[in-house]
């Protein structure tokens, strides 16, 4: 295994090539998962304490009103927000062909799983979310429903269409990760004992590797993920306006959904990146695992980042510039008074402390770089969900059918069974990450060897430089 | 010594009181040097009304009746007008007027689109008066050339006067019995014949307008009185309060208490 | 799939200059209509700034019209220049190579056709100075930089100075070699342009930072400059259609859409009339259009998104603006035509890769993309001002006039003559792009097969 310079003076190891002894030995440590059990106690602990916490709000405040719920509905939406675009992360820089996608796409599928706990989290917010129509009298200044997508309020809406959305989004992911990994699987099962044995002998046993089996496995993927790439916007969308536009009066708002899928893409690419970073770092991946994804991803990371400033600013600018109350109001509510301080610490998060660390050349091309700025990418989305949707669950139930607040309601701080139910969440979703993590094959071996006879080291003139195939 | 000048010039509407007549409208016209709307340019749809009179048929035959409605420039205190004109050419006096200059105003048209209330128009054609016509022209009042933007002004001019003859030559204040003394108040208030239309200073509490804009004011929408702002809801803050006409506001009065 | 042959460097000199060297017979005559529909069109601003706005159809409420929604198209079609000269020179994709002369090129030449509209367009332009500069010494006012019409040059100027700094630092070793090869007048304004180009080692590396750096520092003018024009529309607080938060990134993602779509078309029109089919390939072509297929769908996502949120809370005012666009004629069918011809057939015919390698069939993709965004920006900016409010009194229609289709026209005519003249006197292709795309190509081994592959110059 050589080591490579360029005349660029690159971080070392920026391209790996794994020769063929590393690759035979993939398998087998792709399946063997290590020490996890620290982890795996203290996310079952942090999961308990989240029902702790969920019983005894729901013992005290029910399930009928939503307005206690605000902070389940925060930690919700972030694990959904941080969770349910990473397939769509794999599937996308697969289609683009990207050639440093290829440690990372299993990190990301097996974010599916999490979709699951995604979907059981949605069904007590369903139970609470408050009608379309107006129930009252119409007055002169209130909607006869409140916002939403369902303008003409059909049969089922919001509650089936909205879940059987949701519904469908673990099953693509899932049917994704699963025919991502049967070629994987197929190949581990010779190093795998016991239950698991059974398990990949179920899911792969007819796996042959037969040139249409191939073909017929990579367009499934493809067309799977281009109908997740299709329902996953609508859902963020659907969650985004229903269960926090809608319920602060008279935020109008066409580029929020926007500015929630963006966070998506960012959150994703953020927490498949710490993955891969651990797993490089102390997996003993480095074989297979370069700088050069990070160098990629920390590019992307950056003008998402500014994508985000962006957005924000386009909201900010086209509610300031009138002076109107109505917007002023809101503008109050969620940026400048009630909750300013978590603003500054989502600003700070989601756009200002990444964009500070990735500017930096050096900082991009080490591995660390990325992931460092994702950390705080997730944190800054913490406090995005916590701004709108604590905020959207605080608004005033009696005020979601006005036409605008008149009343800018203050923060609200959380209670201890907050806390529990935020922790909680998290947790879940990464115990059942990490059970995803110990089932399936941590690498996508398949590809990973596919890239190793794509990429090469060649000279040219007086310097090593990374030579990509382009067999299409 | 000069005296401080301290009006916030609005208007009250008693749409009871009005009978669409349009004397207002012709008034206006005379006053204003405005364009002469031919049948060509109201085909156009350009023509100017600085007041217009709107109309709305309400009900079915044979109970139908008509509601009218004269909109002005609302003056209003949060105009939406006055932040896009990229040359400032209109901008808030210190009198509460949204004032137009026309000799600074290129005639990009933003303020016509952001105005809430469709009260400003724009000179396509260069106007026109015939010889007869041209000794009728108000000499106080700019004639303005085609390409600029032009609105209700208060009779601005007519306020100045005031100002100069009263304030400062005869060093009186000016408020509702000065201005009635000398007529000064803009010429759809004067030409009305059923006083509809009253002009006055929100600050001086002796002006008859003042306690249409204390009441207000001072409650949140649930008044006895009959006050009220066109398009209130979007916070333009306008200069201009309407009064319900009796039987409707009877009627909606009865039900919030009956 | 690399399929072009590599060509000795003379070659591609001789292929690429013949545009310089030599004049087709199309030349001339192309050159003569553009020019007389120009001086048409320019007749008719005389008389419209002789007699005034009255000729066209603009009326009282709809007071922009057909030249407005013509400024905001020309400013679509201009993001097409850092798109593909800069974003894709960043994200090291090789086929940009042959495009991104000439989408800088229509970048440059649709910014300053779109600066002509707005100033048409008012009232006295000969008072525009107010607007741009704080001309009006004698009473000391400003333009008022609170208005989004003031922000509006400063972003579309910037734009334009990069794009012109840009095109002709990328165009110094090319008048180099054209210095190179001329004699007379010719050479001795090449030699100037040159400024003195020897090809050395130390001016390459100037030449490669310099875009790299040129093409990061132009991104954030690329984003802000069509955000900025679509505040002019996003702050009408009275406009109930326009006032959406969602116009920035809308209109942006709209005008990489129209504008790659217009290159497209310009490069299959440059290749069958130059005959540079060894420079522009159908490779090129087809990877456009699917970096098109993406770029499409994000804007009919914002597309969907600012209609739906029109009619979010069903506020009255807002839904008759709506009902409007979708149900009353004319605007029902132009909604149809619109988003049939904007999204609906290019994303049909660019869904197959036989088909995105047909020329024809992305001819008629890329010019249906632009028919639907002229339109697309007319359906947007006119409903919201025919229904303005709830005074339903002054709801009035618009009818454009010839002389505003003529003065329309006139600018699609500047455009494609300023392309010709340009043609006539610099590369549309550039010739170190090409040079340097087959210097790094090379082949790779897998298996039995061999591979083509390229070097990654980072």
């Amino acid at each position: 295994m050589a080591e490579l310079k360029t005349l660029n003076h690159h971080y070392k190891d920026m391209w790996v090539f794994p020769d063929a002894e590393d690759l035979a030995g993939l398998p087998a440590k792709a399946t063997s998962l290590g020490k996890t059990r620290l982890l795996l106690w203290v996310t079952l602990i942090l999961t308990v304490l989240g029902v702790v916490g969920f019983v005894m709000r729901a013992s005290a405040d029910g399930l009928s009103n939503y307005e206690p719920w605000g902070y389940y509905m925060a930690a919700f939406s972030f694990v959904f927000m941080v969770t349910a675009p990473a397939p769509l992360v794999s599937v996308a820089f697969r289609l683009i062909r990207s050639h440093w996608r290829r440690p990372l796409t299993r990190i990301a599928e097996i974010f599916a799983l999490v979709g699951i706990v995604n979907f059981v989290l949605y069904i007590p917010l369903m139970l609470m979310i408050p009608e379309i129509a107006n129930p009252n009298e119409i007055g002169h200044h209130s909607l006869d429903i409140r916002r939403t997508l369902w303008i003409q309020v059909p049969w089922g809406a919001p509650h089936f269409w909205e879940t059987a959305a949701m519904f469908s989004l673990p099953l693509m992911s899932c049917l994704i990760l699963l025919l991502s990994s049967t070629p994987d699987m197929s190949a581990s099962i010779q190093y795998v004992t016991g239950a698991k044995k059974k398990l990949y002998i179920f899911l792969a046993g007819y796996w042959k590797g037969s040139k249409r089996q191939w073909l017929v496995m990579q367009a499934a993927i493809g067309a799977l993920g281009g109908l997740y790439f299709l329902t996953l916007p609508f859902v963020q969308f659907l969650i985004s306006t229903d269960l926090g536009m809608s319920l602060i009066a008279g935020w109008k708002d066409s580029i929020f959904p926007a500015i929630y899928t963006l966070m998506g893409f960012q959150t994703s690419l953020a927490a498949i990146l710490i993955v891969l970073y651990v797993f490089r770092k102390w997996g003993g991946y480095e074989r297979f695992i370069g700088a050069s994804p990070f160098w990629s991803a920390s590019k992307i990371l950056l003008g998402l980042s500014l994508l985000w400033i962006y957005h924000m600013f386009a909201f900010f600018i086209t509610f300031w510039y009138g002076r109107m109350e109505v917007e002023q109001n809101i503008l109050n509510y969620l940026f400048v008074d009630s909750w300013f301080w978590i603003f500054i610490l989502n600003a700070l998060g989601s756009w200002l402390i990444p964009f500070g660390i990735l500017v930096w050349n050096p900082v991009r091309r080490a591995d660390w770089g990325a992931p460092l700025a994702g950390v705080f990418v997730l944190f800054g989305a913490l406090m995005f969900n916590v701004r709108t949707f604590v905020g959207a669950f605080n608004a005033g139930r009696e005020q979601i059918y006005d036409i605008s607040i008149t009343v800018v309601p203050p923060a609200v701080a959380p209670d201890i069974w907050d806390l529990f139910m935020l922790i909680g969440v998290i947790g879940l979703a990464g115990l059942v990450y990490l059970i995803g993590l110990k089932i399936f094959p941590v690498m996508n071996i398949w590809e990973i060897k596919e890239g190793a006879m794509y990429q090469k080291m060649g000279r040219l003139f007086r310097g090593n430089y990374l030579v990509l195939a382009k067999p299409e | 010594m000069v005296v401080k000048i301290e009006h916030k010039w609005g208007m009250v509407v008693d749409l009871d009181k009005c009978t669409g007549c349009q004397g207002c409208v012709v008034a206006c016209q005379a006053e204003n040097n405005l364009p002469i709307n031919t049948k060509d340019l109201f085909m156009q749809k350009r023509a100017f009304e600085w007041i217009r009179i709107e109309r709305y048929w309400e009900g079915d035959f044979p109970n139908v009746k008509a509601r009218y409605l004269p909109v002005m420039c609302q003056h209003c205190g949060n105009a939406p007008c006055e932040p896009v004109c990229p040359v400032y050419a209109t901008y808030h006096n210190d009198q509460g007027l949204n004032v137009q200059v026309y000799n600074r105003c290129v005639g990009t048209r933003y303020c016509i689109n952001n105005c809430t209330y469709q009260v400003r128009f724009f000179n396509f054609w260069e106007p026109t008066w015939p010889e007869r016509l041209q000794n009728q022209l108000n000499p106080d009042v700019t004639v303005r050339t085609r390409g600029i933007t032009e609105k209700c002004t208060f009779c601005v001019q007519r306020i100045r006067r005031a100002e100069i003859t009263v304030e400062r030559r005869e060093r009186t204040k000016l408020n509702d019995k000065t201005m009635a003394a000398r007529n000064f108040m803009p010429a759809c208030v004067q030409a009305c014949p059923t006083n509809a239309l009253m002009f006055g200073d929100q600050n001086n509490k002796e002006d008859k307008i003042h306690g249409y804009f204390e009441e207000l004011h001072g409650h949140d929408g649930h008044s006895d009185s009959r006050g009220y702002r066109i398009l209130e809801e979007i916070g333009t803050d306008p200069s201009v309060i309407y009064l319900k006409k009796v039987d409707q506001f009877k009627m909606e009065h009865s039900e919030s208490h009956g | 799939m690399q399929e072009g042959r590599i060509l000795p460097p003379e070659q591609i000199n001789k292929d690429l200059l013949n545009s310089i060297m030599s004049t087709p017979k199309w030349y001339w005559p192309a050159v003569g209509i553009c020019s007389f529909i120009v001086l048409i069109a320019a007749t008719v601003v005389a008389y419209m700034i002789n007699k005034g706005l009255g000729i066209t159809g603009l009326n009282r409420p709809v007071m922009w019209g057909f030249f407005i929604t013509n400024f905001v198209f020309w400013i679509g079609i201009s993001h097409a220049g850092v798109m593909l000269s800069a974003i894709l020179r960043l994200a090291k994709a090789e086929w940009r190579r042959p495009a991104s002369r000439a989408a800088e090129v229509l970048t440059i030449f649709s910014l300053m056709t779109a600066m002509t509209m707005p100033i048409i367009h008012t009232g006295r332009p000969w008072r525009s100075l107010y607007w741009f500069f704080p001309y009006d010494f004698a009473r000391g006012i400003f333009p008022n930089i609170r208005s989004p019409l003031v922000w509006d040059p400063s972003a579309i100027l910037t734009y334009l100075t990069s794009s012109v700094l840009f095109v002709f630092i990328a165009l110094i070793p090319d008048f180099a070699i054209l210095r190179d090869n001329t004699t007379g007048l010719k050479k001795i304004i090449y030699t100037k342009l040159a400024m003195g180009w020897q090809g050395n080692a130390r001016q390459w590396k100037l030449q490669i930072v310099a875009g790299i750096l040129l093409s990061a520092l132009i991104l954030p003018v690329f984003v802000s400059v069509h955000s900025i024009v679509s505040w002019d529309f996003g702050m009408a607080v009275s406009v109930k259609a326009w006032h959406s938060t969602v116009f920035a990134p809308y209109f942006v993602v709209g005008a990489v859409h129209s504008g790659v779509s217009a290159v497209i078309f310009v490069l299959i029109l440059l290749r069958q009339a130059y005959g540079w089919h060894d420079y522009i390939r159908r490779e090129h072509v087809e990877a456009l259009c699917r970096l098109l297929i993406v770029v499409s769908t994000g804007w009919f996502y914002y597309f969907v998104m600012e209609i739906i949120f029109g009619i979010y809370g069903r506020e009255a005012d807002e839904v008759a603006i709506r009902t409007l666009q979708f149900t009353i004629y004319p605007w029902n069918y132009i909604m149809i035509i619109f988003i049939v011809t904007t999204y609906f057939l290019p994303i049909f015919l660019w869904s197959r890769k036989v088909w995105r390698r047909n020329l024809l069939i992305v001819s008629i993709a890329c010019i249906s993309v632009n028919i639907g965004m002229w339109l697309e920006r007319y359906i947007l900016f006119i409903p919201g001002q025919i229904n303005k409010q709830v005074f339903t009194f002054t709801w009035a229609n618009y009818t454009p006039s010839l002389f505003e289709g003529i003065i329309v026209l006139g600018t699609f005519a500047l455009v494609t003559l300023l392309l010709l003249l340009f043609s006539k006197v610099m590369p549309l292709i550039p010739l170190y792009d090409i040079k340097e795309g087959d210097i790094l190509k090379t082949e790779v081994q897998i298996g039995r097969r061999t591979v083509p592959a390229t070097f990654r110059e980072d």
